[in-house]
């Protein structure tokens, strides 16, 4: 049976290592690339004041290429699904070929266990793989920015990316097993299981954990230290404000500026400091604007996860989605026993 | 012959299958008891249920309700059984991209009591290069490949899914030869179901009439060619027939009308002329009787509708 797995996967298989070598080459030139440029960052900064300028540069350096491949990394399990997944049953069912196959004497459900088994097994090894390179040649990069928690930078490091691929592969299968038509079950597979990927890291991640809760209190150093403030849609929100004794910490939800007794601070105040707050000289990212609204005695509620919680989340997250694959895989076996043709 | 204790080669009771939840059924209530060691025709027009038939046969499909048991035990119940059928679905399907070695190879790994001598002469005898891709094959040899891969597994029972269909008339014949030569060698059981009659005249010793997802008739062919005779007699004469004679069809001619009818007696002692019938008169006799009903049928439907 292996044979006959191995048989009609060994095409397939030729491309994907194929791909996985030019990944691989590509992804140690960058890594070599990546450390040349950390070093140049570290020679700058010893004992200079620019540090904080080298550290941008070598940040801007890096991080649309690195955002980019990590982006490309996601759509590995999405292309096995689609190419690997779910022709895999669909086709023998479109060409016939399953009344030849499933009477020999192999029964249906250990026909697909092998097939499953054996290219789902290069489905992890060759997204493994990619995400492996990739996590190496950005080691460097990920110490110095520390954005672990970033959606698409925690799919595209470590482990997560195998229990993706596993996913992605079992759904495609069971998605062609019944559907029974090729180019519908790709087409399902690929729009499916990228809303899933969009989903999960914003739905379901955030709460794999309880996370801890803390009230900033919004001095002038702590609203310039944040990222931007009011929104589009209104409103008197801050974002990506820090933690001040865990940076690096996964900030999962902020509420909006809070006055002292807990009630949102009103719009109008707000947009009175925006626009055209006292003048005062002051410095920093917001200015005036940061004096204005620090008057106000204002604080935030925060929800966030420690940097701790970096692998306890990859791990749950890989399990959670080999769990998933192994579910679809139990039903695809039910189901070919069951009901075909 | 094989004992007689061995269990039938396919036993049916209230064999329905339907597709979908309100479909009309392709196959229902079939009880049939076939024993082993021979060579079965399912006959029926297109569209009868005699794909349903052999696809539930072989474990391919599962039946709505009733019982079906193959060889003694449920079809496709497990790898053993699996390995004690053989089965050449319709169109005879086969991996493009394969060679014809390399299906003999996937037969040799997929079937533990594998016979490679068997297969590679069958292979040099209908001409076949076991380095051409299966996707170049013509029909003919196509379905030779898929016969060679079904037979050299060594069955018990073979089932043929319209093999010949796709087939010319040359091709046919040769390939009607090789299955009868095949199923000689194995000692096994064979179905073979067939919209044209000729092929199964050629080959079977058993009937099955099929129509409208309903068994008509199923019996050894002798005992089928004995038991039913051609009456010709005055119009009007065959509403008065002695009792143990049921008429089949009946065709009109002039003042004269000509009968296919079945009896429990001798046809000789009949008091009309009786003369023996021939396995096409007697099939197409079932297959006229079964349209008609058919036909009063949806007509009662549709008054039934219009109501």
């Amino acid at each position: 049976m292996m044979w006959l797995s191995w048989r009609q996967f060994r095409i397939q298989a030729l491309f994907g290592a194929g791909a996985l070598a030019v990944i691989a080459v590509y992804m140690v030139s960058l890594g070599a690339d990546i450390r040349d440029a950390y070093d140049a960052y570290q020679a700058k900064c010893e004992g200079s004041a620019n540090c904080a300028e080298a550290r941008s540069q070598f940040r801007g350096a890096y991080q649309n290429t690195l955002l980019f491949l990590a982006a490309g990394l996601a759509l590995i399990p999405a292309l096995i699904g689609t190419f690997w997944g779910a022709p895999l049953v669909a086709r023998e069912l479109e060409n016939g070929t399953h009344r030849l196959v499933w009477n020999q004497s192999i029964t249906r459900p250990r026909w697909l266990l092998s097939k499953i088994l054996l290219i789902g097994l290069a489905a992890v090894i060759v997204t493994g793989a990619a995400a492996a390179l990739l996590t190496w040649a950005a080691r460097p990069f990920d110490e110095v920015v520390k954005e672990h928690f970033e959606t698409f930078v925690f799919g595209a490091r470590n482990i997560a990316p195998i229990g993706y691929a596993a996913l992605a592969f079992t759904f495609g299968t069971v998605v062609g097993l019944l559907l029974r038509k090729t180019l519908p079950a790709m087409a399902v597979t690929l729009v499916v299981f990228l809303a899933f990927q969009f989903f999960f890291p914003n739905v379901v991640r955030p709460s794999l954990m309880p996370p801890v809760k803390a009230t900033l209190p919004m001095t002038v150093e702590a609203i310039n230290g944040a990222q931007n403030l009011g929104s589009i849609g209104g409103g008197s929100v801050i974002g990506g404000v820090k933690i001040p004794n865990a940076p690096d910490a996964w900030i999962a939800e902020t509420s909006p500026l809070r006055t002292a007794d807990g009630k949102t601070l009103s719009a109008s105040k707000f947009n009175d400091c925006l626009d055209s707050p006292p003048k005062t000289g002051a410095g920093g990212t917001f200015g005036d604007t940061a004096v204005c609204l620090a008057q106000h005695n204002l604080h935030v509620d925060v929800q966030y996860h420690p940097s701790s919680r970096y692998w306890s989340f990859q791990w749950l997250e890989t399990a959670i989605y080999l769990t998933l694959s192994g579910i679809l895989t139990a039903f695809g076996l039910w189901r070919i026993r069951r009901r075909v043709s | 012959m094989p004992p007689t204790d061995s269990p039938p080669a396919f036993q049916a009771e209230g064999l329905t299958k339907k597709y979908g939840r309100r479909g009309k059924p392709a196959l229902s209530d079939v009880n049939l008891t076939i024993p082993s060691g021979r060579v079965i025709g399912l006959v029926g027009p297109n569209g009868a249920g005699k794909s349903t038939l052999l696809h539930l046969a072989c474990g391919l499909i599962e039946p709505t309700s009733g019982s079906l048991t193959v060889l003694g035990s449920r079809p496709a119940a497990n790898a053993s059984h699996l390995a004690r059928v053989g089965f050449v679905a319709q169109n005879t399907p086969v991996y493009g991209a394969f060679t014809v070695a390399e299906h003999l190879k996937l037969g040799a790994k997929m079937n533990p009591a594998w016979d490679p001598p068997l297969a590679e002469r069958r292979i040099g005898q209908v001409g076949l290069n076991p380095a051409q891709k299966a996707g170049q094959l013509s029909g003919g040899q196509r379905a030779q490949l898929a016969l060679t891969i079904a037979a050299a597994k060594r069955p018990e029972l073979l089932i043929f899914d319209e093999p010949a269909a796709a087939l010319d008339p040359l091709a046919r014949k040769g390939f009607l030869q090789n299955l009868t030569e095949f199923v000689l060698e194995l000692g096994a059981s064979a179905v073979l179901s067939s919209h044209l009659l000729g092929d199964i005249e050629q080959v079977c010793d058993y009937l099955i009439v099929l129509c409208d997802s309903r068994v008509q008739v199923a019996g050894d062919t002798r005992d089928l060619l004995a038991r039913h005779a051609r009456l010709v007699a005055p119009r009007g004469e065959f509403d008065r027939l002695p009792a143990g004679i049921e008429v089949i069809s009946v065709e009109h001619s002039g003042a004269h009308s000509s009968a296919v009818v079945r009896t429990d007696s001798e046809p000789e002692a009949l008091h009309c002329q009786a003369e023996p019938v021939t396995l096409e008169e007697l099939v197409l006799g079932y297959m006229t009787r079964a349209a008609a009903v058919s036909v009063a049928r949806t007509e009662a439907a549709v008054r039934g509708a219009q109501r």
